[in-house]
This record gives structure tokens, sequence and C-alpha cells, in this order.
């Protein structure tokens, strides 16, 4: 039964994924006045360039993205995804937060065996920008594991559903709002595109990546979009009962992420970091006393 | 996409992936490039047709030659051309790269590109509208259908031809032979 709940689950993450990374183009080209391309696009685009023949820069080159698109698929299990849940029983977030560093990891690792400068500056504008969300996120984390008393995801989801979503429930608000302000860095859209930013360093860790490996770096971006979002409806938005629900929360939030990387342009390194560690983490720790001084 | 190419899809998905997802190298090799903002971006919008601008050779499949070809340049576009992955399309964009265009007798620009790479297709004008790049899109789409885009294999096969004619115009080329050359020269 937990072999089917794996493969499941890996489905499903592959599947809202990627079709997220379909929908953001066309919303994005409908913004834009445009007519935009198919909702097929990525899945095209996968056929492509698995059948390009890539050009590989040593072992390490190999090794590194496939362990980044290991360290996604692991994340991706320990999340429940309504009633799924295969891994979430051991160690729930905080595994979470180990894990999630294994996909900068490997893109880092990756890149540069390539020993491109531009991806020498993408990896450290990488770095920087994960340190810059993960001081919040953390206080973040703290005070979701406080209120609920556990460290098990699929516990905080239970106790969601029986009262009500942590987002609207007092102590929790200031959290809540913390992580929608921090959740377009931790997915790497528009204001904070500033890994990838195609114009000004030739698509950051990316610039040596071509053919099939260019295929898995863009499945390992689509199960990071995933991941992202469904932290976030887990913790804040009550996770779901059964699939549907989550997936319909998962849109939401997505389309509301879209709407923001359509409308602002890209921030410079250092001003995203001031304002990470700013309004964010203040948000965040006020968030943390409060859950605190209420138990 | 339309409904009826769906046997087309199941039977080669390989070559209907590289008709519909052709991301094209932004390298502006002359004037020509002056027409591509447009056609990317909201007024003519290639992106309904696949075809994206990236950043970088490694992860494209298209390039279009915009305009002359002054022989500074065309060392920049052969090594370009060699970094792409196979099967890669090439396109010459405007009257110069075909003949010379009105640069025919100038002592710095190359009149005929297909001598240095391969050419899959060329859109003649000067400029030519943006429309035209959609045209050549379309013609390209029938030519990969027809097995007729080759000039990545062209490449592979006569290499020694190709490469003797660029060390012609730019002297000792100071990057090894992307494929080995039969015979020492």
């Amino acid at each position: 039964m937990q072999i089917v709940h794996i493969i499941l689950s890996l489905l499903l993450a592959l599947f809202i994924g990627i079709f997220f990374s379909g929908l953001s183009r066309k919303i994005m080209a409908r913004i834009h006045w445009r007519y935009g391309p198919p909702i097929t696009q990525p899945v095209i685009d996968l056929i492509r360039l698995f059948n390009q023949r890539g050009v590989s820069h040593g072992r390490l080159f190999d090794l590194g993205i496939i362990l980044a698109l290991a360290g996604s698929l692991v994340v991706v299990l320990l999340l429940p995804v309504g009633s799924i849940h295969p891994l979430s029983g051991s160690g729930g977030l905080l595994v979470i937060l180990y894990m999630m560093l294994l996909a900068p990891l490997g893109i880092a690792l990756s890149g540069g065996e390539a020993a491109n400068p531009n991806t020498s500056i993408g990896i450290s504008r990488k770095l920087l920008l994960a340190m810059g969300y993960e001081v919040p996120l953390l206080f973040i984390l703290l005070a979701v594991m406080t209120h609920y008393k556990t460290i098990s995801i699929v516990q905080i989801v239970g106790m969601q559903q029986e009262t009500r979503w942590a987002l609207v429930s007092l102590p929790m608000l200031l959290s809540g709002i913390a992580y929608i302000l921090i959740l377009p860095a931790v997915l790497g859209v528009r204001p904070f595109e500033i890994v990838q930013a195609p114009q000004e360093i030739s698509s950051g860790p990316m610039v040596e990546f071509g053919g099939p490996f260019l295929g898995l770096a863009m499945i390992q971006h689509a199960l990071g979009l995933y991941v992202g979002i469904a932290l976030f409806v887990n913790l804040f938005l009550g996770g779901a009962g059964n699939p549907l629900t989550f997936f319909i929360k998962m849109l939401v939030v997505f389309v509301l992420g879209i709407f923001i990387n359509a409308a602002l342009p890209r921030l410079r390194i250092e001003q995203a970091i001031r304002y990470l560690w700013r309004w964010p983490t203040a948000f965040a720790f006020v968030g943390l006393v409060v859950v605190v001084l209420l138990r | 996409m339309d409904r009826n190419q769906l046997i087309k899809w199941l039977k080669e998905p390989a070559k209907m992936g590289h008709k519909y997802s052709l991301h094209a190298v932004y390298f502006c090799t002359g004037c020509g490039i002056i027409e591509v903002p447009p056609s990317i971006t909201a007024r003519w919008d290639a992106e309904r047709f696949g075809v994206l601008p990236v950043a970088t050779p490694r992860q494209a499949n298209l390039f279009l030659i915009t305009g002359y070809v002054s022989v500074k340049t065309l060392k920049a576009i052969i090594r370009t051309y060699e970094q792409m992955p196979e099967p890669k399309y090439t396109v010459g964009f405007g009257s110069c790269p075909i003949n010379g265009g009105m640069y025919w007798d100038s002592y710095n620009t190359i009149k005929h590109l297909d001598k240095y790479i391969p050419i899959d297709g060329w859109i003649a004008g000067c400029m030519p509208r943006p429309e035209a790049i959609f045209v050549a899109v379309t013609h390209l789409w029938t030519l990969i259908d027809k097995d007729m885009a080759d000039g990545y294999r062209r490449y592979r096969e006569s290499y020694n031809e190709y490469r003797t004619n660029q060390e012609q115009v730019l002297g000792k080329l100071d990057w090894p032979p992307l494929f080995s050359i039969e015979g020492a020269r």
C-alpha cells in the first residue's frame, strides 16, 4: 500500500509541477496581451530536450543534477497530499528543512563542474538568497511547531482540519503573512528571479545545461515550485482531506504568485536581502513571540 | 497543436518535439536583430509557435543569423554553432548572409555564410518583416517533417571542408576541431 502511495504522490507532484509551469507561461502571455504557447508546451520542451544530444562536463556534472532531482523527490514524499502521506511519519518538518537544501546543493555541484563564470555568479546569488529567506522560514516553522506542539506535518494538518486554518487563527496570523511575503523568494519567481536572470547572467546555474541535463533541471524546477506551494498549503491553509481540494488550494496560491511575478521587475541581490531580512523577518519574529506568549 | 496530429505525435515524438519547441539563441549578429524584439514580444508573439529566445547556446536548437556577418562575428558564430546540442537548425535572415547584400564588396564581411556553417533555410529581404520569421518557422516545420533540415548532419559529414573554409578567412583557429578530421593537413 505504501508503494502505491509513493508512486501516486510522485506522479501527482510531477503532473502538478509541470502543469503549473505551462499554466504560468500561458497566464503571463495573457497578461502581456499575447496569445501565448499551448498549455502543453513544457511537455513538448521536455520531449525535445530528452531527444537532444547533451554535452556533459564531467562526472560531477552528471551526478549533481541527479542529486538535486533526488532531493526534490524525497521532499515531495515527505509532504502529505490530502490523505496520501507515504513518508511523512519519518521526521516531519525538521527533515523537510534539511532535505530542501539538497536541491540547490546539487545544482551548485553540477554547475561548478562546468566552470562557467556565469554559473558561479548564479550559485553565489542562490546561496545568498537562501540565506535571506531561511531566517524568516526558520522563525515561521518554529512558530508552527510551538503552536501545535508537534513536528509531524500530518498532525499539524489534522489539527487544522479539526479547528480552522492556521492562516485565519489569531496566534498564527503573523507567521502566515510572513510566509506569504517570502513565498516568491522560495519559489524563485520574478521579484526574486535573481538566480536565473537570463538577461543578466545567461540563466545563471543553468548556463551550461543542454539537452537531457536541462530536461532534468526543468523537472527539478517544476518540483521546486510544487514543494514551496505544498508546504504553504499544508502549514497554513489547512492541508486537505483529498488530493483534489489540495490541488485547488495550490492552484489559487500559484495563480496569485504569477500575478505578482507578472507585475514586478527583478530586484538586485542586496535589495532582496534587505527586504527579506526586514519585513518578513520582523513579522515572523513577532509571530513567534506572540505564539510563545499565548501558549 | 492540432488534434489530428495525435497519430504523428505517437509515431515520432522526437521529431514533433524538435518541431514545436524551437528555442532560439538570442545572439545579435547584425542589424536584422532589430526585427527580433517585436516578434518575440507582445506584438507578434513568437511563443505561440513554440519559438522562445534563450540566453545560452547550450539550451537552444535554432540559430537565427540576423544581418551582415563581419569576419570577427563569424568567429563567434562558429563557436556558438558548435556549442549547440544536436539536432540544431540554422536560418539566415536578410540578404547579407545570403550573398553579401549591400556589403558585397566590403573588405570586412563574408559573402556566403553557408560556406562556413550549414544553413537550413534563408529569409530574403532587407529587412524582412517579422511576419517573414513566422513564414520561415512554418517552412522549417515542413523541412523537419520531411527530414530535409539536415544542416547538422552535413556539418558532421563534410566538417573537413567547412573547417578549411573557416581557416581560409580566420587564419589558424584557436579551438580544437569539433569532429575528427580524417587525414593530416
